[in-house]
């Protein structure tokens, strides 16, 4: 599904991805690690498409079709979502217009009619519920004034509603308290089918406890310095990334 | 309208304010001038076009009692309206008003009393294949106690340049409370300059929103005059601009006797190569204790060749005041653009969702609700015009 080879990536004058390879199918949790600074976040804005990420070398390519190519909305439409480590705050956008707009910008690529209105209410107040976000949520502004656990609950919702078949969830465990944290992690666990694909961006080996990954990679000096199943999260967690840092170094 | 010969009707606009006049620095009349003299040049009569159906349309997109002065003549006044023509503008101490008092063919007198159920309308339309100008004079009288809602809606109709001087005097008697929209919707070959002096009475209250959405040249005056204590004064403008439009709102607080409280937030979205202009003025007068007055201007500048001129003045002779003022001048946010973007909106989607943000909220403020709705359409409709300029850059 997604096929990442060799990509180089620049962000105001710094490399920071220097090579990265990675191959994603569908149906797969990846989890990506790494110390701060190590070029995960830059990984995830590469592939939504951010303008101040510049792509120096390498290819991205996404069910086949070159990625590189695309406008942000479009990559959108054709499925991939970002879900954001710092979520915008937008007053005066209705929280509810922004889904509904995102959900029937994706149906119109897809060749689908608007959704009714009645069946996006039914449906963004089941998933609210089961995220655990009072409906009100759906009337107040985008992410305005909401907290920080409320802003990623409020990227699952939108996720949820998207149904995308690329899902890369950037550091969303950060900042989160344990219920918010199970709230977000039933989210995601939820999307996991296998039209679909994951990639869980992640600092700490928490959130891995409540999804479990089918791969694990570790993200140093903006390359892959080692791939592994669940259990490398584990030894992450225990030995710290100084090791492999050094092992890779030597 | 008065027998003033075309040499003395000249010799009043050779008077109008010019940039060396510190209120006017940043607004030329010229066009209005110009306009002027060629109207004067092929007789000086008012443009004879019925607007009674172009009228119509506009009045029944907001339910009021309206009252249409159409190139400058009254066309009727609503039953159950206290309301009358009225020929004698007073000549004022500037050469606008003096223009206004010396060409006026037909001011309106309205009184208010009690609570009015349905909004007073005033809709000025003006329209011509030539040159033309005319004069507008209202006077509203609101008798203490008394509640009452105004919206004033400036319209052109044809293609022809026009100049259209306007004047609203307003009186909110002792405790009476008014709610005024005024919707600026004048074709992009019309020239605008319009004052509105509001005398405010004891415990009274008037809330204002002004929404410019087209024009040429618009200079809108607000003169707000509080001379008696527990008076609670709030305004909004909106002020929409696009290439060749210049709109400049001055607004001028005085308030003389406290406890009172004023504020205003004006708000502007420019694109192209437009000039607008904010001069806030509020002047907390000797003994005017317990003054609250906060002032807000904001903008979103579209284009590099959008230009704004903002200015808030604060004037305090007095100690017991709070007075605040803010000021920003900004683009659209690069973040929430890249967010939206990522939902699938495309940057033109995106773009009109940013700037109806910027607005909406003096729009859901309108005090006037009968007008909320149509201020919103024409608000949207003029957005998009604006942001598909924006996209063509």
């Amino acid at each position: 599904m997604l096929e990442i080879k060799d990509l180089k990536s620049r962000v105001a004058g710094n490399d920071i991805l220097n090579g990265l390879s990675l191959s994603v199918n569908a149906g797969e949790v990846h989890a990506i690690m790494g110390p701060n600074g190590s070029g995960k976040s830059t990984l995830a804005q590469v592939i939504a498409g951010h303008a101040d990420y510049e792509v120096t070398g390498g290819t991205v390519t996404f069910k086949g079709q070159d990625l590189l190519e695309l406008e942000p909305e479009e990559r959108a439409r054709e499925g991939i979502f970002l879900g954001f480590q710092y979520p915008v705050e937008i007053p005066g956008v209705n929280n509810a217009y922004l889904l509904k707009a995102a959900l029937n910008a994706r149906r119109a690529h897809q060749g689908l009619d608007e959704i009714d209105a009645f069946e996006f209410l039914k449906a963004a107040r089941e998933k609210m519920a089961a995220l655990g976000m009072d409906p009100k949520f759906l009337n107040r502004g985008v992410n305005e004034g909401f907290s920080g656990g409320e802003k990623k609950r409020n990227e699952i919702l939108q996720m949820a509603m998207l149904e995308p078949e690329l899902a890369i969830l950037d550091e969303t465990d950060s900042g989160l308290d344990i219920d918010a944290l199970k709230a977000v992690a039933r989210g995601v666990s939820a999307l996991r089918s296998p039209e679909r694909a994951i990639v869980l961006i992640t600092h700490y080996q928490r959130l891995l406890d409540y999804i479990e990954p089918d791969y694990v990679h570790v993200l140093s000096s903006g390359r892959i310095i080692r791939s592994g199943d669940k259990t490398l999260a584990l030894e992450l967690e225990e030995k710290g990334y100084d090791w492999l840092r050094e092992a890779a170094t030597a | 309208m008065s027998n003033l010969s075309p040499d003395k009707i000249r010799e009043i606009v050779d008077r109008l304010p010019t940039t060396r006049d510190e209120d006017w620095k940043y607004t030329d009349l010229a066009r209005a001038r110009d306009i002027s003299t060629r109207w004067i040049d092929a007789g000086a009569q008012p443009a004879a076009v019925s607007l009674e159906d172009q009228a119509g349309e506009i009045t029944g997109s907001i339910d009021a009692a309206w009252i249409v002065i159409a190139n400058g003549s009254l066309l009727g006044i609503p039953e159950g309206l206290d309301a009358a023509r009225h020929d004698a503008a007073p000549a004022g101490d500037n050469a606008l008003a003096e223009l206004n008092a010396a060409l006026l063919i037909d001011g309106v007198r309205i009184h208010v009393d009690g609570q009015l159920e349905r909004p007073i309308g005033l809709l000025f339309i003006d329209s011509a294949d030539d040159a033309s100008v005319s004069q507008g004079y209202v006077e509203i009288e609101c008798a203490p106690s008394s509640a009452c809602d105004i919206v004033e809606y400036h319209a052109t109709s044809g293609s022809g340049d026009h100049y259209a001087n306007t004047m609203l005097k307003l009186h909110v008697g002792d405790n009476a409370s008014v709610n005024h929209v005024r919707i600026q919707g004048r074709a992009l070959t019309h020239v605008q300059t319009g004052r509105t002096a509001v005398a405010i009475g004891r415990d009274a209250r008037f809330v204002s929103a002004s929404f410019d959405l087209g024009g040429a040249l618009i200079r809108n005056d607000l003169v707000i005059d509080i001379a008696s204590p527990g008076a609670e004064v709030s305004f909004d403008g909106l002020y929409l601009a696009g290439d060749g439009q210049h709109i400049d709102n001055h607004t001028r607080v005085d308030h003389k006797a406290g406890p009172a409280t004023s504020r205003q937030e004006y708000r502007g979205i420019l694109n192209g190569q437009c000039r607008c202009v904010w001069n806030g003025k509020a002047i907390v007068h000797q003994g005017a204790d317990g003054t609250d007055a906060d002032q807000a201007n904001h903008n979103l500048l579209l284009s590099a060749k959008a230009e704004i001129d903002a200015k808030p003045e604060l004037e305090i002779y007095t100690d017991d005041v709070k007075c605040s003022h803010g000021t920003t001048v900004g683009q659209l946010d690069e973040n929430a653009m890249f967010y939206l973007r990522s939902r699938g909106l495309d940057r033109r989607h995106a773009t009109q969702v940013l700037t109806h943000a910027f607005a909406t909220g003096l729009v859901s403020r309108v005090p006037v609700e009968a007008a909320r709705e149509a201020i919103n359409t024409l608000m949207e409709a003029r957005l998009v015009e604006l942001v598909d300029k924006e996209l063509e850059q």
